[in-house]
């Protein structure tokens, strides 16, 4: 037993005085269960979400709708039907300001497929009072689904991309419905402050006048989700007449993100149908229920049917020995069991359905992304800091390993050469391991990168900075085996504190403070950009330009580092 | 050759280094002994270019040079003191590579690696690993990388540490080879033995400051002298008294055993065995050697 206390005492005196052990066996797991509960201690804070409203008297003084047509032509012809006059403009500038000048009352748009390629028919329209819910249900009628707009910019450019090819814009007052509001719990809510009230406890809601600024807001991480209010929706909550449909956009780029706020989005929007639902069901059923037991019905007091009945029944006795008067009795009686069974079974149906509105979920990218589209990028990014960070610490420490730094520094090869020459295999190393796996993520698995070339610079100015900081860690190691370890202790918690796992605008605000200073949140940043958003040069200039200015700082670091060990 | 003045080196306060002059002549081998800690690799390392002294110079061909030039790089060599290569790369490669980074032509390169590889005796096994060598051979290929751009002065820092009688003695055979050659060779060692061998000269450096410098024989004969070790039947400590002073010897009792020590003592042998008479119970006569030297005075430098 002696010798088992021995043993045991003297590895743990070899553990205390051996530092790379103390960190890695002792200190090390305290310092990740910080950098991970750090990510994570403020999870259930509110995502926050951009509000564009279109339900709102407000808005313009004319209203833009579209959507995707398979007959165009059958809506030119309604919408020419429904005109007083109708007049064929020769283009935008010219349909534009006849809107504007008020000459006409709405305008048609519509993009034609023909022989020789796209023409874009430009129709106004005069009309009658009255006549627009006329043209808006005609609208809805022929497209698969109907897009509201704030203006005419935001309406033309989703023509210009594809995204529709039916414009349609009405004078306001033409267009019903805006801006009501609904009486719930003791106050009005209008589309707004309906959507805030279910959405404070999950969300942190910012109002944007245009969809074009939330999707910015969007692209840059400011938010992480738009919801855009149709135009009536609260009159269509109101009156359950058709389903008030929400677009959701979302930024699929980072999947946990976007999880998180749609997450979000459905659950409180469900308690806004769940709690519209019950109040308007408790009413109709109410009202149901009286049509068979009697009483108020919406203000007017009427028999039920079951007293109906009664009373039938009643004659029928009454009747007895005509048999041809109680047969038509019999069938009265029949009929008022047959809608009181109707009418149980709808209000029973009646309590547990009809929800008043329907999401629509898109991304920001313009096209729904898979997770292993999502991915890809972040895959990359963590292959870009692995082995960079391994390459740049190895190389360095393999001369101080091989005891052959004394040797060089005697030829001719400056100590430029000596540690530039590791930073060109390096970074060729990186480089191309990165290529490869960007190109096999799209070639051989299928993944979506829009825009391959401007994300191999991105990978490039990215290689640097993960370089750079294994020189810093080639400082610390005389081994090969040290420098691995060191490298694993380095890259293990940046994986966490990068946006790489868990969405950056989920955590506390000093840990986003720090992710800004770890160059891998930069090149995760600009390679989902890239690769998911097709974003071009210019618009993520800001994330490279960071990522070279880090490389070259580590750099300097680093190799300042090694040369003063070595000195 | 090659010279050092007044050089010394600090380490946060800590003297390494401490006014140290030394100066080394073509084809000169001079050797730096020391005990551990004394300064040599600090030395080295300065000479060599890979610390810079606090104050001090050092002098090429009787000119201020510093480490860091072009011109004194290609003049000296380095073998340090753990074998230093790459081990994944066979000698051949590892030589080739020196040879290319000093700035040699390809086709000399090649001429001097055939040369030196058959020189060391590694011509059997150029293309194996260097990883997969036996001690001996990686300090010779170690030697040979620092002899491949045929530097005037090659600094050995304590070259056969951790080898093998026969391995040391085969490179002591190539140190000297280097001598014939006409190289200055500049080695430190804690290696008695090997100092007395290989150098001409030598200097013992203590606690960063050269405290003898001259040839062996110099240094065996101003630290120390040859002694007789006699066993006796019983204590004799008057007869010894007399014995010494009238010879001009000294004496001293080390467990059981009498050392008898001084000059010209093989020629007194014969009395002193006559003077201690029938007590004489054994006699050992032992040459004094550098490391006798070296002990003596470090005892004296600690006293």
């Amino acid at each position: 037993m002696r010798g088992w206390t021995a043993l045991i005492s003297k590895d743990w005196k070899l553990v205390l005085r051996n530092r790379l052990l103390l960190v890695v066996l002792i200190v090390y797991p305290f310092l990740i269960m910080g950098v991970i509960g750090a990510a994570f201690y403020d999870v259930g804070r509110p995502v926050p979400i951009g509000l564009v409203n279109l339900d709102r008297a407000e808005v313009g003084d004319v209203i833009w709708m579209g959507g995707e047509a398979e007959k165009t032509s059958r809506i030119t012809g309604r919408f020419s039907m429904r005109a007083d006059e109708a007049v064929e403009f020769e283009g935008e500038e010219q349909a534009l300001s006849a809107l504007d000048e008020g000459e006409v009352d709405a305008l048609l748009v519509v993009v034609e497929e023909e022989e020789e390629g796209e023409t874009t028919r430009w129709t106004g329209a005069v009309t009658s009072e009255g006549m627009g819910e006329v043209m808006i249900d005609d609208l809805e009628y022929l497209v698969e689904t109907v897009c509201d707009y704030a203006n005419a910019g935001e309406a033309l450019e989703s023509l210009r991309q594809g995204e529709n090819n039916v414009l349609m814009a009405l004078r306001m007052e033409e267009y019903p419905y805006l801006g009501e509001t609904i009486w719930l719990e003791g106050e009005h809510y209008d589309a707004s402050s309906l959507v805030k009230r279910y959405g404070e406890d999950v969300t942190e809601i910012e109002e944007y006048a245009m969809e074009s600024q939330a999707r910015g807001d969007l692209k840059e991480g400011r938010i992480d989700a738009i919801i855009v209010l149709p135009r009536a929706f609260i009159h269509k909550l109101k009156t359950l007449e058709e389903i008030a449909g929400v677009r959701v956009i979302l930024d699929q780029s980072n999947l946990v993100k976007s999880e998180f706020a749609e997450t979000s989005i459905r659950g409180f929007l469900s308690r806004v149908n769940e709690e519209i639902t019950e109040s308007k069901m408790e009413a109709v059923v109410a009202g149901l229920y009286v049509l068979v037991g009697g009483g108020d019905f919406f203000g007017t007091e009427i028999v039920g049917l079951d007293q109906v009945r009664d009373d039938l029944i009643e004659i029928k006795e009454a009747l007895e020995g005509r048999p041809e008067l109680e047969e038509t009795v019999d069938i009265g009686i029949d009929l008022a069991d047959t809608v009181i069974e109707d009418i149980e079974d709808a209000a029973a149906y009646l309590e547990a359905t009809a929800l008043p509105i329907d999401l629509s979920i898109s991304s920001v990218v313009g096209r729904r992304l898979s997770a292993k589209d999502a991915v890809v990028p972040s895959l990359i990014a963590l292959s870009i800091l692995w082995t960079g960070i391994l390459c740049g610490a190895i190389l360095m420490v393999v001369e101080e390993e091989e005891r052959m730094r004394s040797r060089l520094r005697l030829t001719e090869m400056g100590p430029f050469a000596l540690v530039g020459s590791k930073l060109v295999l390096a970074t060729a190393v990186v480089f191309l391991q990165s290529a490869v796996m960007l190109f096999m993520a799209i070639a051989v698995f299928g993944a979506f990168a829009s825009n391959a070339p401007l994300a191999l610079l991105v990978i490039a100015a990215a290689s640097a900075s993960s370089i750079g900081i294994g020189l810093v860690i080639a400082a610390f190691a005389r081994q090969v085996a040290g420098a691995v370890i060191l490298s694993v202790l380095v890259a293990f918690p940046l994986i966490f504190m990068t946006g790489a796992v868990f969405p950056l605008s989920q955590m506390p605000t000093f840990m986003q403070w720090i992710a800004r200073a770890i160059p891998l949140t930069y090149a995760i940043e600009a390679l989902t950009g890239v690769m998911l958003r097709g974003e071009p040069l210019s618009g993520v200039a800001w994330q490279i330009g960071a990522l070279v200015a880090f490389g070259v700082a580590l750099l300097a670091l680093g190799s300042a580092l090694v040369r003063r060990r070595g000195a | 050759m090659i010279s050092v003045e007044d050089l010394s080196k600090d380490f946060n306060g800590v003297k390494a280094l401490d006014g140290v002059c030394l100066e080394i002549a073509a084809g000169e081998t001079f050797g730096l002994i020391g005990p551990n800690g004394a300064g040599k690799t600090t030395l080295i390392k300065i000479l060599t270019g890979q610390i810079t002294p606090t104050r001090g110079e050092i002098l090429l061909e009787r000119k201020p040079v510093n480490p860091g030039d072009a011109a004194y790089r290609l003049k000296v060599g380095l073998v340090p003191q753990e074998p230093a290569f790459y081990g994944r790369l066979t000698a051949r490669e590892n030589l080739r590579l020196l040879g290319l980074l000093y700035g040699m032509r390809k086709k000399d390169v090649e001429e001097r690696v055939g040369e030196l590889l058959s020189w060391v005796g590694l011509e059997e096994y150029v293309d194996r690993q260097v990883r997969f060598y036996s001690r001996g051979m990686q300090q010779r290929l170690s030697l040979s990388m620092g002899l491949v751009h045929r530097p005037d002065l090659i600094y050995l820092d304590e070259p056969t540490s951790g080898l093998d009688p026969t391995a040391r003695s085969s490179l002591w055979e190539l140190m000297a080879r280097l001598s014939e050659e006409g190289r200055s060779v500049f080695i430190t060692t804690h290696n008695m033995d090997e100092a007395d061998h290989v150098c001409d000269r030598l200097a013992i450096l203590v606690k960063g400051v050269v405290r003898e410098e001259g040839s062996p024989a110099h240094i065996k004969g101003l630290l120390g002298a040859d002694q007789v070790e006699v066993r006796l039947a019983r204590d004799v400590a008057g007869k010894l008294d007399e014995i010494s002073r009238g010879m001009g010897l000294t004496w001293r009792a080390e467990g059981d055993r009498i050392i008898i020590s001084g000059p010209e003592l093989t020629d007194k042998l014969a009395e002193i065995v006559i003077g201690l008479g029938g007590d004489v119970r054994g006699l050992h006569y032992r040459e004094v050697t550098l490391e006798d030297a070296f002990l003596r005075f470090m005892r004296e430098v600690a006293e």
